[in-house]
């Protein structure tokens, strides 16, 4: 499906808003609090495709997007905040959802880090609609308060931490009553640290939602072997797993290309993977029987993969 | 038996080690110890029990509470639970319609169903929905009962509720009338 850039607007020097609208049709496929488009990006001699959480449930003339520049950036961030322009035509795919709000949920404990408050602010509004019972806290570096702040409703409910001792995790947590639900997005240590904390107080996995696109980094290049394909491909630093396959003419199952879905795991025949998913589950991961291809590269030099 | 898809499955009691507080709570006057695989004597289980007439209240060991009846139980553990934080394991113990009656006491508080855990023991005696007049009938222990309410002939069935709580109760003579199987004790 075809997207027009419709508008670009800096909310810091690192973080654009950017508005999609559809090209051909009327109206996009409606996406519900909490969804994600995929985002095809030009590259030099590649196509980059990241997963981006719609920011605005309403209305579907148009999609918003925040798009944080990521410094250790593959190409697809950094393109879209230096060589975006309004009236640029992208493929996008989706909406599709990973982070629904639970409706079995009585209380909504929502906590986000940095740009990890984008899935959140398509909640608000249907929060806010339903009258549920929530509370956000969103967790931010000093100098970007002024960046979140506009972002955020003013609401007794909501509030906004600019450092890192303001928010105290483990009496928030074990405040929380039985009836409570807990959803978690943001940086990769924000969501290993809150997450520890609720499972030490007994939290229950059911009650607990997470969200973390991202881990597609890149790292050391290695060798993965491919049992039925009967092919050896060599994945480069600044391509991922999943890309190596697909530019050698595979198609792989893949769906978020951000470690969320799982719908890109693929048995491990030998080698040691490197995980770096948000889906496996802790045996899973020390098992090391199984890989997330979008985001997760190995430890030893070669992987030996069923496929 | 086995075959019919309504019936729950049980296991016996364990404690989740994912809990931070666990509460037992039991229809019966103490525990059933053969039911149970779990070392009690953790220091954050508290257990419930019914001990009727007020008896054995005074001698209820110290994480023990008695209580005068299950609807007595029942109304302070959703009291209970609303106020409890999270991490709490709820533990059932006893009848099928105790179990349930908890285990729906325990939802609307916002529980989920790795918060509960249903351990059967005890007498098998059925709850019967009547499914002519809706009557709850409880203590069933014959293949045929009779509504309280209505007085139809009800066959007890297999068919088990979750949300009654109960099993589903048909008039058994709706074809012939008074031509009423041989009434056998069959969950004693």
């Amino acid at each position: 499906m075809k997207a027009r850039i419709q508008n670009i607007r800096s909310l810091s020097a690192t973080i654009k808003h950017i508005t999609l609208a559809p090209d051909a049709e009327d109206s996009f496929p409606a996406g519900a609090a909490g969804a994600f488009i995929l985002l095809e990006i030009p590259g030099p001699g590649r196509v980059w495709k990241n997963a981006y959480s719609l920011v605005s449930g309403a209305g579907r003339r148009q999609y918003e997007i925040i798009v944080r520049r990521v410094a250790q950036s593959r190409g697809g961030s950094a393109w879209l905040h230096d060589h975006a322009e309004p009236g640029q035509l992208l493929e996008i795919s989706g909406p599709a959802n990973l982070f629904p709000i639970a409706r079995a949920a009585q209380k909504h404990l929502l906590l986000s880090a940095g740009i990890g408050i984008t899935p959140f602010l398509s909640y608000l509004p249907v929060l806010q609609r339903q009258n549920a019972a929530f509370e956000l806290h969103h967790c931010c570096k000093l100098d970007e308060q002024e960046v979140f702040r506009p972002l955020l409703p003013k609401a007794p409910n909501i509030t906004l931490h600019g450092s890192r001792n303001s928010l105290d995790l483990m009496t928030l947590l074990s405040a929380q009553k039985l009836n409570t639900h807990l959803y978690v997005c943001g940086p990769e240590a924000f969501m290993d640290v809150t997450i520890a904390a609720a499972k030490r107080i007994g939290w229950p996995d059911a009650k607990i939602h997470e969200e973390s696109f991202g881990g597609a980094t890149g790292g050391a290049s290695f060798i993965v072997k491919l049992a039925r394909s009967a092919m050896e491909l060599h994945v480069a630093e600044d391509q991922t797993l999943l890309e190596a396959l697909e530019d050698a003419g595979l198609a792989p199952p893949r769906m978020c290309r951000g470690g969320a879905c799982g719908v890109c795991e693929l048995p491990v025949l030998g080698g040691l993977p490197d995980h770096h998913d948000h889906y496996l589950s802790a045996a899973a991961r020390a098992a090391g029987k199984s890989i997330m291809t979008c985001v997760s590269r190995a430890k030893t030099p070669e992987l030996v993969l069923d496929f | 038996m086995g075959l019919n898809k309504s019936r729950p499955i049980y296991e016996k009691l364990r404690i989740d080690p994912q809990g931070r507080a666990h509460l037992i709570v039991t229809d019966l006057e103490a525990l059933p110890q053969d039911t149970i695989e779990a070392n009690l004597a953790l220091s954050n289980i508290e257990i419930w029990v019914v001990a009727r007439i007020a008896r054995g209240i005074a001698a209820s060991p110290s994480g023990s509470r008695a209580f005068r009846s299950v609807a007595d139980l029942l109304s302070h553990l959703s009291f209970h639970l609303a106020r409890e934080p999270v991490g709490l394991r709820l533990y059932a113990a006893g009848t099928e319609a105790f179990l349930w009656d908890v285990a729906n006491t325990a939802r609307a508080a916002g529980l989920g169903k790795d918060e509960i855990f249903l351990t059967q023991a005890g007498s098998l005696r059925r709850r019967v929905y009547c499914t002519h007049c809706k009557s709850m009938n409880e203590d069933a222990v014959a293949n045929i009962a009779t509504c309280r309410a209505c007085g139809a002939r009800l066959f007890v069935r297999d068919h088990f509720s979750r949300r009654l709580a109960a099993f589903m109760g048909v008039m058994v003579d709706a074809e012939v009338p008074n031509e009423i199987p041989e009434i056998e004790v069959i969950y004693p």
